[in-house]
């Protein structure tokens, strides 16, 4: 697992010169109708300008797909579940079980919108660095102690892998091996303490080194954001499509079409 | 366990939000300096901590650890386990962004019904209390949580209603992992550093039944 | 001289919450361009002594005046700003996405101009040798360059004062070599807590001893550092350099040597020490003589005030003496005869065992 979300904020794309708080309102309101589509063809639609977007960003392949892995561990059982459970008559039976068509599209549904917004979820948080981004929502009117919150966890989350893999390294070393045991949940149970201690001893100096140089609860940042009118050109973009699925799913033609179809 | 997005409807991606803003704001309140970067760091600490893998016969699963996060803050466990959610979901891609607040309601809550159940160790004295409270605690956090996500999944239609109880189900063998570690780690603290357990009454003189 | 002292500790205590009490009356004063070294053994207070200096902990009782200033709640701003402390770990110290925000931080949050601030993180970068680093990350940096990037953090507000918490540990020998350099020619007053007893020797000419939240001695360092009894009562030992003038003094005084060799190595224990004092550059000298037994005297040495050149020189027979922390008395000749017997018992056995005389 890779913690630095933005180790390609390099790469060089239309989405990365964009100004974060432009980029991050207008693909957020996207993300934000994505999640809430409830037919399949406009989720079709959604995943296929994800990927579109995906792709203008220029980020590595192995960048998004890491990221997908939630989604497919958490919504594959749904497949799985959903067709043989949904209530009501099915279409047929396998092995003594009814199959509903309509629990097999409900699940092919949320799959869909779920993997289209971890994909560009990823582009935008990819595509600048952290602490722009997390700026960018400031900005936008997010508490500015929940900003400061997030980016000193993230400075730190480093640190404790960091601490955490030579923790493992020792452990094994000693000739530890995880099995599924109470031994070994009462030393993942030390081990955790052992973070813990360390991390509390960790903040106590850390406070004093910040109090050292004049902290008074405020986080001052030098980042300045500049838009130009490209940024905004681009919002509008987003904003059509924005507009365009939400014609497409409330329209209704389209659907009706498909459904006709099967 | 995190639920993703595109499964809720609208009302209930509001309610989440909503309600985890109330409890946030309500957790934070009073909140000192000092504050600021202790819960951020046990922040990074819970965040990196819920990347490990502990097995689970021929799979394995991670930690949800919120009952541990009451152990260690009390109150403020709420914006931890939130500010740690938004952390997987942006950087991981755990969980999803538009379903943050209805997470955090489900594991931040469980963080919170773990907190009360933590608490009743003070009506108590026998040896092993620390490990007995540290593993209800740990339980309790998870079960609470897989009861709300069962909940909210239960709100998207009746098609999720079997989805809720597998969901439910695959919480016990978690349930039981994360009490035996949780119950570990708290018994380890008070013998390590007792002043990080959250909510400790003033020192008083050890007795012989103290032996947790 | 001016008796406004940049730093006053009088009679301080503190006692944590717990009921802990770590510093006892604790009294010390350093003038404006010294550089100090804070000796002592773990937990003898030296950490809670840096935290009472820029008011991150308050004393119980007594006070502290920073610059003539006692540090209270009401001007804990402008003390911090006086009062830089570079602490021993790197990652408490860098907590800011990027490097340029890490040393923006002090100032940002000292109120200072935000014009300026681009230029005093160039500047603070540049002296550390982290030109360039603005944009990257703190963690990506090696051990030694996130030390560097530290004292760039405290650099960049230009304190007054430079508190120094374990300065030289982990660093490889050319970073420490370069601290080394830097904090010699320094002009800023420094305090340096440590336990690298030969960085003190080499930067700071006054050594203070913490023992037990009391300052049990204050003195010149090669007086201090040279006390073998006194260090070694307290957990210390003495630094590399002086072992090494130990064991040869030692080897001097065993019995048979033929007169080359014994010159060589007189001439060898004859190190010198440059020290920058307020009154210009002083040339001190740091030495042991073939016929001194075993004391070591630091004087000011007149014929060289001012110059910068270093010379190997012969015996001096008279010197202006710098304050030493012991008067000549009964106890010398007997030290003599004590020595001249272990010399004479002692063959094979371990060189060290036979300084075992008094050193004041």
């Amino acid at each position: 697992m890779a913690f630095d979300i933005d180790r390609y904020d390099h790469v060089a794309s239309p989405l990365q010169s964009w100004d974060p708080r432009v980029k991050v309102a207008s693909l957020g309101l996207l993300i934000l109708v994505i999640a809430l589509l409830k037919t399949i063809p406009m989720a079709v639609v959604a995943i296929a300008i994800a990927i579109g977007i995906m792709a203008l960003s220029a980020l590595p392949l192995h960048f998004v797909s890491h990221g997908l892995s939630f989604v497919l561990m958490f919504l594959i059982p749904f497949f799985f579940i959903m067709p043989f459970t949904y209530p009501g008559e099915g279409a047929f039976e396998i092995l003594g079980v009814s199959f509903a068509w309509q629990g097999l599209r409900i699940a092919t549904l949320i799959f869909i919108k779920a993997l289209s917004i971890v994909m560009l979820s990823f582009v935008i948080f990819g595509s600048s660095r952290f602490d722009i981004s997390m700026l960018a929502l400031q900005r936008l009117k997010f508490p500015s102690i929940v900003v400061q919150m997030l980016l000193f966890a993230y400075r730190y989350t480093f640190v404790f892998l960091d601490e955490m893999k030579r923790m493992h390294i020792s452990m094994r070393a000693r000739g530890f091996i995880a099995r599924s045991d109470r031994k070994t949940l009462k030393i993942y149970g030390h081990f955790i303490g052992t973070l813990l201690v360390r991390s509390f001893e960790r903040t106590e100096r850390v406070y004093k080194a910040m109090l050292s140089k004049g902290y008074q609860g405020k986080l001052h940042s030098m980042v300045q954001f500049h838009s130009v009118p490209l940024d905004y050109a681009k919002a509008a973009v987003i904003l059509l499509i924005t507009i365009g699925l939400l014609i497409g799913e409330f329209g209704g033609t389209l659907n009706t079409a498909v459904q006709a179809w099967y | 366990m995190h639920i993703s997005d595109g499964i809720l409807n609208a009302p209930v991606l509001i309610g989440g939000f909503a309600g985890a803003g109330v409890l946030a704001v309500a957790t934070m309140r009073n909140m000192d300096m000092e504050e600021i970067p202790k819960i951020s760091v046990i922040t990074a600490v819970f965040f990196v901590a819920s990347s490990i893998k502990i097995p689970l016969g021929p799979t394995s699963v991670h930690l949800i650890l919120n009952g541990l996060a009451a152990v260690v803050l009390g109150w403020r466990a709420f914006p931890a386990i939130t500010l740690g959610l938004v952390l997987q979901a942006i950087i991981l891609g755990h969980g999803g962004v538009t379903v943050i607040g209805v997470n955090a309601l489900m594991m931040g809550g469980g963080g919170l019904i773990a907190y009360l159940v933590w608490q009743q160790r003070h009506r108590f004295h026998f040896k092993k209390k620390l490990f007995v409270f540290g593993a209800l605690t740990g339980a309790v956090g998870v079960a609470s949580s897989g009861i709300i996500l069962a909940l909210a999944l239960a709100t998207a239609g009746e098609a999720f209603h079997a989805v809720a109880e597998m969901v439910l189900l695959a919480h016990i063998p978690i349930i039981l992992i994360e009490a035996g570690v949780v119950g570990a780690c708290a018994e380890f603290l008070q013998k390590v550093k007792p002043e990080l357990l959250a909510g400790q009454q003033a020192p008083r003189l050890q007795t012989s039944t103290d032996a947790g | 001289m001016s008796e406004q002292f940049m730093i006053e500790a009088d009679n301080v205590c503190f006692t944590y919450p717990d009921g802990h009490q770590v510093l006892k009356d604790l009294n010390c004063r350093i003038r404006k361009g010294e550089k100090v070294a804070l000796i002592g053994p773990n937990g003898a207070g030296k950490s809670t002594f840096m935290s009472h200096l820029n008011g991150v902990e308050l004393a119980t009782s007594g006070r502290i005046l920073i610059n003539g200033a006692e540090v209270g709640k009401q001007n804990l701003k402008s003390i911090r700003r006086q009062v830089g402390i570079v602490f021993q770990d790197p990652d408490d110290q860098l907590f800011c996405p990027t490097v340029f925000d890490d040393v923006a931080f002090g100032p940002l949050n000292l109120g200072l101009p935000q014009e300026d601030i681009r230029a005093r993180v160039r500047e603070a970068l540049a002296v550390v040798g982290l030109q360039g680093f603005e944009e990257r990350s703190s963690f990506h940096l090696s051990f030694g360059e996130r030390k560097r990037l530290a004292l760039a953090t405290v650099l960049s507000y230009q304190p007054d004062i430079l508190v120094f918490d374990e300065p030289s540990t982990n660093m490889d020998p050319m970073n420490r070599r370069n601290l080394i350099n830097w904090l010699k020619n320094t002009d800023k007053t420094l305090l340096l807590c440590t336990h690298d007893l030969d960085i003190a020797l080499e930067v700071c000419s006054r050594c203070l001893l913490l023992v037990d939240g009391h300052i049990i001695e204050d003195g010149a360092s090669a007086e201090v550092l040279y006390n073998r009894k006194l260090l070694e009562e307290n957990k210390l030992e003495l630094p590399l350099a002086l072992m090494t003038h130990e064991l040869l003094h030692g080897i001097l005084h065993e019995q048979e040597m033929d007169e080359d060799h014994r010159q060589i190595i007189g001439n060898f224990l004859h190190a010198h020490r440059h020290a920058h004092g307020t009154e210009g550059h002083g040339h001190v000298h740091l030495h042991a003589h073939a016929h001194d037994h075993g004391h070591l005297h630091e004087a000011v040495d007149e014929a060289h005030f001012n110059e910068e050149s270093h010379h190997e020189h012969g015996d001096h027979q008279e010197h202006v003496a710098i304050p030493h922390s012991h008067d000549a008395d009964d106890s010398h000749e007997h030290d003599h005869h004590e020595h001249h017997h272990h010399a004479a018992e002692v063959a094979e056995s371990d060189v060290e065992e036979t300084t075992s005389g008094e050193r004041h």
